[in-house]
């Protein structure tokens, strides 16, 4: 079996967006496969690079799988959607802002991928689980709707985890990105 | 006399008293306005864009490569090459005094943490000073000590990343050779000065490796943000938000296996601070040489103010009665420079200058309709504004933009009413000039430049001096935070060899106990400093809870907008003093280069400024850094 990181990012106590925190520590709880790590990856994304690089060689994760409330705005709330990430990237520019907001702060998983992706530290291939969002304040409560979706939302991130054909079966897709405007002249 | 403006005076013993015979001594109508630059009015702008072609508008929404949401409305005169109005924005709201309201003191430490994802440790620190003072808590001297190297750690996590991840790259071959091919056929053939302490034989080689993602001088600040971080987290558990700072001290475990661990990450700084001071020395002079019009770019009057930052634990007692002696007793003294002369290092006469107001911020004013001021002196007797932070009350207040009248988050603090500016640079400047610096066999303070010799490591023992600049713009900013690096790297070896020397003398005590009273009123001031410079909270308790709550933060003074009397801040006046140096004459390809070195050169952090997302905002996307949703 491959080598998987589950992993969850997002902000603690904010509501549905801290949904992949809070899958993340549930499934810490289960009886995971020697080969699937759960962690909480809601950090610096250049500190996940570098912990993902401190693997040896030979024992690096082969899959990541990445949980997160995910905003798209054209789906109901609670909607999970999982995908294989294409691995398509954004501008140098928008990575460069992408390293900004990372050493400055910022945990998206958006960034969190893309920086993590163009530095190496990732395998091919790469999970993405998102869960649509509705509330979006402090507290510790999820909407009705995610929290209706959030035992399916676990068990579709542990089959992302330890069961291949799963995965296989996933479609490929893009990641949301977020984009910020330029310079505007007159 | 420290005071121009404020109508405070000093009897002969120097004890401060209101001048006489003025019915309301702090009315701002009656002020006079300092000297200085001042804004075109809104109808005279509108004019010139109106009948001038080359007068455009020049807006960054938002300015990129710096911490959190900051925009800037300019309007320039691409044929006369200069900025005729400059206006800093910050977008979005910081809701940390009205969410610490009320609430237990101790939960400022972990809750107001969350201001910065860079420097979480600093406004936990300057929470469990102003807590400290509140409640009479002094930590030992260990705690003192360990306190210091914490967050000395931090600010080497913060300088290397304004350096070479925000500002660095506006100084790359791939800003500048596009931008002025010129200057860039010039790096190309001259020699760097310091090549055999950062290794480039060109200025060229240099700004190759100030290329953003992919130069060397990038990749290597990304990776000594993670020693930093490391030796961090073994004083105070997590980064960017420490566990471990409380009230009295710290409640990490200080031992050998700690010390000799922090040491290994502490001394990868030594050689690293010697290359980062060369590299930005090379780099200024080689500006400088190329166009003396570099000296403008940023430029502004050298108005700084700065609390001091480290304490020695002889000296440190948590009182406001003895401020001024614990303050001038710190590594880093604190001051008020105006116009380059350094007036004060008494933080309690910083303190009584303070004044913060919301003529041209989204909140209500809240003096005036007859409404009682909290506090008419400060815990020593002295005075105090009704603008002061003790007296403040955050009442926010979104509304529509317009330059004439409110168009920002921020608000405008002044001191003896007067536009002051932070950042590191200003540690440097006053301890250069005050030289009350502890003894010590790596540093020393000359009047007019700070000595450091900088011990071996790969490198050479190494000496470094910086000097207090003649002129003051965004080169000598990033060069003062480079030299901040050996000052920082040295400030916190002599820490460690301090704490060192208590633990051999079986010294382990790192806090001391306390109780938060229950009844009564007590005010407290933590006077600290961030990696970009000044920080205070200011705090009174009511029997046990916060009554009130302010925090400063250097970025509140930078992005200050003009104040009562047309007096810009700091970034506005940096921006309105800069020409703008590109070489192209087609504002279709204009970039705006010059005005975003002047910005980025204060390493705006906008989150410790303001927080949370306004309705009006144009930020496009949810901004919550550091790993909390405690501002709603």
């Amino acid at each position: 079996m491959k080598r998987v990181i589950v992993g969850g990012v997002g902000y603690p106590d904010l509501c549905d967006y801290s949904i992949g925190i809070e899958i993340q520590e549930c499934l810490s709880k289960r009886a995971a496969p020697a080969q699937v790590v759960v962690e909480d990856l809601s950090y610096n994304p250049i500190a996940i690079i570098q912990r993902l690089g401190d693997e040896k060689d030979g024992e690096r994760f082969a899959r990541v799988v990445v949980v997160s409330a995910v905003r798209r705005g054209t789906r109901a709330a609670g909607t999970v959607s999982a995908y294989r990430w294409d691995g398509g990237m954004p501008s140098d520019e928008e990575i460069q802002r992408a390293v900004t907001d990372a050493v400055t702060g910022i945990i998206a998983v958006d960034n969190t991928l893309v920086i993590a992706r163009y530095f190496g530290a990732l395998p091919d291939e790469v999970v993405v689980v998102e869960v649509e969002p509705e509330t979006h304040e402090f507290g510790a409560s999820l909407s009705a709707g995610v929290a209706a979706a959030f035992d399916d939302a676990c068990d579709i991130v542990w089959s992302c985890a330890t069961d291949d054909d799963f995965v296989a079966r996933l479609p490929v897709s893009a990641l949301a990105l977020t984009t910020s405007p330029g310079v505007r002249i007159g | 006399m420290c005071f121009k403006n404020l109508p405070v005076e000093f009897d002969a013993s120097g004890k401060p008293f209101l001048r006489e015979g003025v019915r309301d001594p702090y009315a701002t109508a009656t002020a006079t306005p300092p000297e200085g630059p001042r804004q075109l009015t809104s109808e005279k702008i509108e004019e010139l864009l109106r009948r001038n072609g080359h007068i455009k508008s020049l807006d960054f929404d938002p300015v990129t490569r710096v911490a959190g949401a900051l925009a800037f409305h300019s309007v320039a005169d691409f044929e006369n090459r200069k900025i005729l109005e400059a206006r800093s924005v910050a977008t979005l709201f910081r809701g940390y005094e009205v969410i610490m309201v009320g609430r237990d003191p101790r939960d400022a430490i972990f809750i107001t943490s969350r201001a910065c994802g860079v420097c979480g440790g600093v406004h936990s620190t300057c929470s469990a000073l102003a807590i400290e003072m509140a409640i009479g808590c002094n930590p030992p001297p260990l705690g003192v000590l360990i306190r210091n190297l914490a967050l000395a750690l931090e600010f080497l996590y913060d300088h290397p990343l304004h350096l070479h991840l925000l500002a660095g790259p506006d100084y790359s071959q791939v800003i500048v050779e596009p931008t002025n091919p010129s200057l860039w056929a010039r790096a190309k053939t001259t020699d760097a000065r310091h090549t055999a302490i950062h290794g480039f034989r060109t200025i060229a080689d240099l700004m190759t490796d100030l290329n953003p993602l992919t130069g060397k001088l990038y990749l290597e600040a990304l990776h000594m943000t993670r020693v930093a971080r490391e030796a961090y987290v073994l004083i105070c558990g997590k980064y960017p938000h420490p566990q471990t700072i409380v009230p009295g001290g710290m409640s990490s475990t200080i031992n050998l296996t700690v010390m000799n661990e922090m040491l290994v990450r502490l001394s990868q700084f030594f050689d690293y601070s010697k290359k980062l001071a060369l590299i930005w020395d090379d780099i200024t002079e080689f500006f400088y040489e190329a166009n003396p019009e570099y000296k403008k770019v940023g430029a502004r009057r050298a108005n700084m103010i700065d609390t001091g930052i480290f304490d020695h634990p002889d000296a440190y007692d948590a009182t406001y009665e003895n401020a001024d002696t614990w303050g001038n007793r710190r590594w880093a003294t604190p001051g008020a420079i105006v116009d380059g002369k350094l007036v004060t290092t008494d933080l309690k006469k910083i303190n009584m200058g303070l004044e913060e107001f919301v003529e041209h911020s989204y909140y209500e004013e809240w003096t005036g309709n007859g409404e009682q001021q909290h506090f008419g002196t400060d815990p020593s007797g002295n005075p105090l504004s009704p603008y002061h932070p003790w007296n403040k009350v955050t009442r926010p207040r979104p509304q529509g933009q317009n330059w004439k009248e409110k168009y920002t988050w921020d608000t405008t603090p002044r001191w003896d009413r007067q536009g002051m500016e932070a950042g590191c640079y200003a540690r440097l400047w006053n301890t250069a000039v005050a030289q009350k610096m502890p003894e010590n066999p790596f540093m020393e303070s000359t009047g007019h430049s700070l000595k450091m010799r900088v011990p071996a490591g790969a490198l050479p023992e190494t000496q470094l001096e910086w000097h207090v600049p003649d002129v003051w713009n965004a080169f000598e900013r990033n060069r003062g935070r480079a030299y901040c690096m050996a000052f920082t790297t040295l400030i916190a070896f002599n820490q460690w060899l301090a704490a060192m020397d208590r633990l051999k003398d079986g010294d382990t005590k790192t806090s001391t106990k306390f109780e938060i009273p229950k009844k009564g009123t007590q005010q407290g001031v933590g006077f600290w400093g961030a990696g970009r410079g000044y920080l205070t909270h200011h705090l009174t308790l009511d029997r046990g809870a916060v009554a009130n709550y302010q925090i400063l933060t250097p970025s509140t003074w930078n992005a200050s907008p003009t104040d009562r009397w047309g007096q810009p801040g700091p970034y506005e006046e940096a921006v309105l003093n800069t020409p703008l140096l590109e070489e192209t004459t087609d504002p279709e390809k204009f970039r705006g280069l010059d005005v975003l070195r002047a910005i980025r050169s204060f390493d705006p952090c906008m989150p410790c400024t303001t927080h949370i997302q306004s309705e009006g905002g144009l930020i496009t996307r949810e901004v919550n850094t550091c790993a909390c949703g405690l501002d709603d």
